[in-house]
């Protein structure tokens, strides 16, 4: 099993009243399709997962400070609140046969594969702390706030241990991003 | 074969595999596999422990987790565990138990004295005799009692264990309790439907109990291989369902192998938390004691464990067994023993025939049928029974070693009952059954009365067969059991007592006896759960499981009721006792908390800085290791001559944006926010609806239509929370979006009159003067490259700004500062000095807005918007929040500034020392004025100042004049922060 | 322990939600007395049967939901948006 640091900025859009329909199209326009609460969509520059309705994240790979939040801001003003959490939240990558069930030694949610299968994302608490949880093809890509993002780590370090443990890697973001355009 | 008792191989214990052990200090040997109560009865050991009240000797009674008498010590590297229970701990080379209750030794044991002096010890004694004098509890009865009472000691562990413990979460479409029969059929079938099964069973081995039976081994192996064919059924072994908890959550107790155990990091239990759609408890029925005049003499125990020795161990727990049952059922102990070649002394049932019987009597055994056990001769152990006839008169005297008793079968019903299940009596095994609801799941097998092994097993297909339909699955028919016909069996006669002189037990760790249920009754407790709290009948660890049900016969005879009439027990989780480290999890030491650690938090670390926890967070204190005042007001007096830095990324800080978001704003916060420029910030105070202070923090303008709200660090989550809340029901019409930022944004005061000179280095895009950026301003900024927002907001009353930036460019930022700051003598300061900062400037913090106070008793009365609905503003008017002796807010300073302030310390009139005028809620060394200076809520504080009182602290023994003065110790032009 | 149909996540344990309590009171006007004020702030029944009262689903899509549920059985009867009218409590099960 292995443990992965990654490195991504992350965008938040949140629709503001009455225009839920007009969201996907200029999402589309920003070259990403929005999934409906419960899932993550792959594209070919983003991951964008929805864990509360009428709200998505967009995973993209690390730009300037705010760079990413100020060109979404722009695409969606009057549609939506841009929110800017690159540093608010980070991610970490678990790989490997066991990871679901290491994660069950503090996740009260069902992470066996037919009831989470890749496609799937969630947000719930893992040992206290607040987590988003997204399976992909690759494993399973964990959201926390950048504050507890230490505490988590040890922790999923201690969990894994009994199922052997690879060192830690850093990722980058765009391995992840798939080519089936919105 | 080690130990003298073992005849023959068990289907458990490996008889090539020895293993030494050590009982009372002697070594001893048994084989892998054995229970320490299955090595000392093969060992020939009947004496393990005494009583709990009287220190009667006793012996093993069950082989299995009900076992009321076997209690022990072990001793292992960690330290003394008490009340293990000998027989379901598996026995490991080198373990070292010890007996418990007794002194000096087993064998002697001077608190027996108890046992003689029975007469005065009655149920209701304590309550009885230890009434008065008063005095007299505390001193002297209830160290006394201390000493003789309980069962194990608890002693603090030698060394803390890393990892006893761990909580895992599981989920299954059902899970089936007991791999009996009837669990080990239903789960084949749900399995082979496809469906998720978690099979959960206490005992190491599948199919235990009754599969041990012979003529049952060949369907068990089947089983088993089938089992392990089914990938969606996960066997739990030694793993006790504690409790049910409803809507399909379950608790259960795993005991790891010590293979897991060592895989695992020396993990020894792991609590499950199971959710399960449907659940079918075959949860077996525990075979019960009979009371009669010595059932608790080392050798006398159920019968079913005695075949359960034989089977499981090979052990023979005696060479000359005498029967005294009930049912058929329990005859099988006797078959088994004879057919290993133990000659039993003979067979006492109260009926007056039956199959089994019969059968006794055609292997040649001595059958006294209608006939009791009046009393067991033996002290520390059996020597020989006395038989009567059931009319009353002696009939005969039986040698023997052991008496094998049974009372016939009680179906566990505790898990069921917890499910809101009734239950049901049923005379045909005299006992009650549960069934449960089909949204919930079944019951099934001898935990529903339905006895015999083929009977069992069918009916656990049939409730598995049931669910998978009821879960929409196809059922596959194709399975049978190929179990042989039960050998038909007479009916079991009731038997819960026999009348004769001496002590009958109907609770044998509790040494509750049947005159105690008696005598409860004739002193009113006619309630079974009355009862039960009187004698403490049933509320011993094995929670009445051998004699529940015959303490609540003998309440009915008294009452002249049938048993369906007084009920049973109502069982309440846990099962079994739990170990509190098996609850805690991994949830303790270091991380019982989870920490929040700034995005600095290695750079304050390598600084020297001493932390301290605040809420989840860790936070600078101080950055110096030593204790003291010193390094203190080094920090604060930087600030207020020079320039400091402080960490406030802890602050809650929460995006509001949204065409309503002003109106929102102005309806959640007490003043008003709508009319706040662009670029500008402004304190806000919340209330709660109740009118009292909930929260103050700064809020700015960066858009029209978009806020940044700061909270206290403490109050974070919860205002956010609060704000979510009031948008989702009452400004459910409001276009408003909230978002948690907090952790996105590092955020750092820059504080002191050179503070501008500092920031004038490092930011560009806004011009800094007070002109172009005066006090209040906010906005976009960039600070040292890194695009981020500036604020004149000061909370140490000096000239400050905070700058915030995203917290990945924390330490390039904060790095930028020091550098600029180097030449003007910046210094870093912790929350202490921060602490120092803000009670000389009067501003306030937790200590003050503690849930009881108002915006005026705060003095900010006048904040409060007069016109417009907000959160608290009606309540905020009653005559009580606003009568004029409240606790108001004021400075205070010793009258000698030699003196110290103390927080806590109450406030008097020298006139009235008897009447507290408030207390001292925050108190500092001041870094700009002599001595110390802290704030205080008074009585009609407000016009008091001028005043002086006495500070009184008791647990100091100090008395303290101190002056009434105004909260604003420093700067109360407010002059500075304008600079 | 409560199991909570979160109809924006799925069913989840109780410890993600908080309890927010009683739903069926409505916050006066503004301009109401304190009288009212202090019955919506104070005033609850303790009631043995159906219950409709405010969970937040703080761990998962903090979306508010009111629940219709029974506060002897902890069956949950229903699941509803904030604005929702709660159905007519179902009749009380035998017990």
């Amino acid at each position: 099993m292995a443990i992965g640091v990654c490195r991504l900025d992350l965008t938040e859009l949140a629709v503001l009243r009455g225009h839920a329909a007009d969201l996907p199209a200029v999402a589309r326009s920003g070259g990403v399709a929005l999934p409906p609460t419960g899932r993550v969509a792959v594209s070919a520059s983003a991951l964008v997962l929805s864990v509360r309705p009428e709200r998505w994240l967009l995973l993209t790979s690390p730009a300037a400070a705010g760079a990413g939040a100020a060109a979404w801001s722009e695409r969606c003003a009057g549609l939506a609140a841009v929110i800017d959490h690159s540093s608010g939240l980070a991610a970490l990558h678990l790989a490997g046969p066991s990871a679901r069930e290491a994660l069950a030694r503090g996740c009260r949610l069902d992470l066996a594969m037919d009831a989470f299968p890749p496609g799937h994302a969630a947000a719930t608490s893992m040992a206290q702390v607040a987590t988003i949880l997204a399976a992909l093809p690759s494993g399973l890509l964990i959201l926390t706030p950048a504050s507890t993002a230490r505490h988590l780590h040890e922790w999923l370090m201690g969990a894994a241990r009994p199922f052997g443990l690879a060192p830690l890697a850093e990722i980058t973001v765009s391995t992840f991003f798939g080519h089936n355009d919105p | 074969m080690p130990g003298p008792a073992r005849i023959g191989r068990g289907l458990l214990t490996d008889g090539d595999r020895p293993v030494g052990f050590r009982f009372d200090g002697r070594e001893l040997t048994a084989l892998a596999g054995d229970t320490l109560a299955s090595a000392l009865l093969a060992n020939g050991r009947r004496l393990v422990g005494r009583s709990f009240k009287y220190h009667r000797p006793r012996g093993v009674v069950t082989a299995g987790p009900g076992e009321p008498c076997a209690l022990v010590d072990v001793i292992g590297s960690a330290g003394r565990e008490p009340n293990q229970l000998a027989t379901t701990l598996v026995l490991r080379e080198g373990l070292v138990a010890e007996s418990q209750n007794r002194w000096p030794s087993l064998s002697v044991d001077a608190l027996a004295i108890n046992d003689l002096l029975s007469r005065f010890l009655p149920a209701g004694f304590y309550y009885k005799t230890f009434m008065s004098p008063g005095w007299a509890w505390e001193r002297l009865y209830e160290p006394l009692i201390r000493r003789a009472a309980g069962l194990g000691r608890l002693v603090a562990p030698a060394v803390e264990h890393p990892a006893p413990a761990e909580t895992v979460h599981d989920h299954a479409d059902v899970l089936v309790v007991g791999a009996g029969v009837a669990g080990l059929a239903a789960a084949h079938r749900l399995g082979a439907c496809g469906l998720k099964v978690l099979l959960a069973d206490q005992d190491v081995t599948l199919g235990a109990g009754a599969l041990l039976e012979a003529r049952a081994i060949a369907w068990r192996e089947q089983m088993a291989a089938a089992l392990a064919r089914l990938p969606t059924v996960r066997w739990l072994p030694s793993t006790t369902v504690l409790g049910a908890y409803g809507h399909g959550v379950f608790g259960a107790l795993e005991t790891l192998s010590p293979e897991a155990e060592a895989r695992f990091g020396g993990l020894r239990e792991r609590l499950r938390v199971i959710r399960a759609k449907r659940v079918i408890l075959a949860t077996g029925a525990p075979e019960r004691l009979i009371a009669f005049p010595g059932n608790d003499v080392p050798g006398v125990m159920l019968a079913g464990a005695a075949l359960g020795y034989l089977r499981r161990y090979g052990v023979a727990v005696g060479t000359r067994p005498a029967l005294f049952v009930n049912n058929d059922e329990a005859y099988e102990a006797l078959f088994a023993l004879h057919g290993a070649g133990v000659r039993p002394a003979g067979v006492i049932d109260p009926r007056p025939q039956s199959l089994a019987m019969e059968r006794a009597r055609s292997l040649g055994v001595e059958v006294h049928a209608g006939a009791v056990v009046a009393s067991v001769a033996g002290r520390r152990a059996v020597r020989g029974v006395s038989v009567a006839n059931v009319g009353g008169g002696h009939r005969a005297t039986l040698r023997a070693d052991c008496l094998l008793m049974s009372g016939g079968h009680t179906p566990s019903t505790a898990l069921a009952a917890q499910l809101g299940a009734p239950l049901k009596w049923q005379e045909a095994i005299a006992a009650f059954t549960a069934d449960l609801a089909p949204a919930v799941g079944s019951v099934a097998g001898a935990a529903r009365g339905v006895f015999g092994l083929a009977a069992a097993a069918r009916d656990g297909d049939a409730a598995a067969r049931a669910i998978a339909t009821d879960l929409g699955r196809a059922v596959n028919s194709a399975i049978a059991i190929d179990l042989p016909a039960d050998p038909a069996a007479t009916p079991l006669a009731e038997l819960w007592e026999v009348s004769a002189p001496g002590k009958a037990f109907v609770d044998l760790q509790n040494d509750v006896t049947t005159a105690d249920v008696r005598l409860a009754y004739r002193e009113g407790y006619e309630h079974l759960d009355h009862m039960k709290r009187y004698t403490t009948h049933g509320m011993a660890t094995d929670q009445g499981r051998t004699g529940g049900l015959t303490g609540a016969a003998v309440l009915a005879k008294a009452r002249g009721v049938p048993v369906s009439r007084v009920g049973a027990l109502k069982p309440r989780p846990f099962a079994q006792p739990v170990p509190f480290a098996a609850l805690a999890g991994g949830e303790v030491g270091e991380h019982f908390k989870p920490k929040r650690r700034l995005p600095l938090h290695d750079w304050h670390e390598a600084a020297g800085a001493t932390f301290v926890r605040a809420g989840l967070w860790l936070r600078p204190l101080v950055y110096s290791g030593s204790s003291g005042w010193e390094p203190v007001l080094a920090e604060a007096r930087a600030v207020r001559s020079a320039v400091g830095i402080t960490d406030v990324s802890t602050l809650g800080k929460i995006d509001v944006q949204g065409p309503d978001a002003a109106k929102f704003l102005d309806f959640v916060y007490a003043n008003t926010f709508s009319t706040l420029a662009v670029g500008r910030a402004r304190y806000g105070l919340m209330l709660r609806e109740d009118g009292l202070v909930f929260d103050d923090g700064t809020t700015a303008r960066l858009a029209p239509e978009h806020f940044l709200v700061t909270t206290t660090t403490v109050n974070s989550v919860a205002v956010l929370e609060h704000l979510e809340f009031h948008l989702q029901t009452v400004c459910r019409e409001l276009d408003v979006l909230v978002t948690d930022v907090g952790d996105h944004w590092a955020q750092f005061a820059v504080a002191g009159p050179r503070s501008r000179e500092v920031l004038e280095r490092v930011v560009t895009g806004v011009p800094l003067s007070n002109e172009a950026f005066p006090f209040m301003a906010a906005g976009a900024a960039t600070i040292a490259g890194v695009a981020g927002r500036l604020f004149r907001i000061s909370f140490s009353g000096e000239l400050a700004y905070e700058v915030a930036v995203p917290a990945r460019h924390a330490l390039e930022v904060w790095s930028a500062l020091i550098a600029a700051g180097k030449p003007l003598g910046i210094r870093p300061y912790g929350l202490d000095a921060l602490n120092t900062l803000r009670i000389e400037k009067g501003h306030v913090t937790g200590a003050e807005l503690n849930g009881n106070t108002t915006a005026d008793d705060l003095g900010m009365g006048r904040m409060l918007k007069a016109s417009g609905d907000h959160i608290g503003r009606s309540l905020a008017r009653r005559a009580g929040l606003l009568a004029p002796d409240r606790l108001q807010l004021v400075g205070v300073r010793p009258v000698d500034a030699t003196r110290r302030l103390r927080n806590g310390t109450q406030l008097v009139a020298a006139s009235a020392r008897s009447t507290s005028l408030g207390y001292v809620t925050s108190s500092t060394p001041s870094a700009e004025l002599p001595g110390w200076v802290g704030l205080a809520l008074v009585a009609g504080g407000r016009a008091r100042i001028g005043e002086r009182l006495l500070g009184v602290s008791p647990v100091h023994a100090e008395t303290t004049d101190i002056e009434v003065v105004s909260p604003h110790h420093a700067d109360a032009g407010n002059t500075r922060v304008r600079a | 322990m409560l199991r909570i149909p979160c109809p924006h996540c799925g069913e989840r344990d109780e410890t993600e939600f908080r309890y927010r309590g009683d739903a069926g009171k409505a916050r006066p006007a503004g301009d109401a007395d304190i009288a009212a004020f202090a019955t919506y702030v104070y005033e609850r029944d303790n009631p043995l049967g159906w219950h409709v009262e405010w969970w937040m689903h703080v761990a998962g899509c903090r979306k508010l939901l009111k629940l219709v549920r029974h506060t002897l059985s902890h069956e949950i009867h229903a699941v509803l948006a904030p604005d929702a009218e709660p159905p007519f409590p179902p009749r009380e099960q035998g017990r």
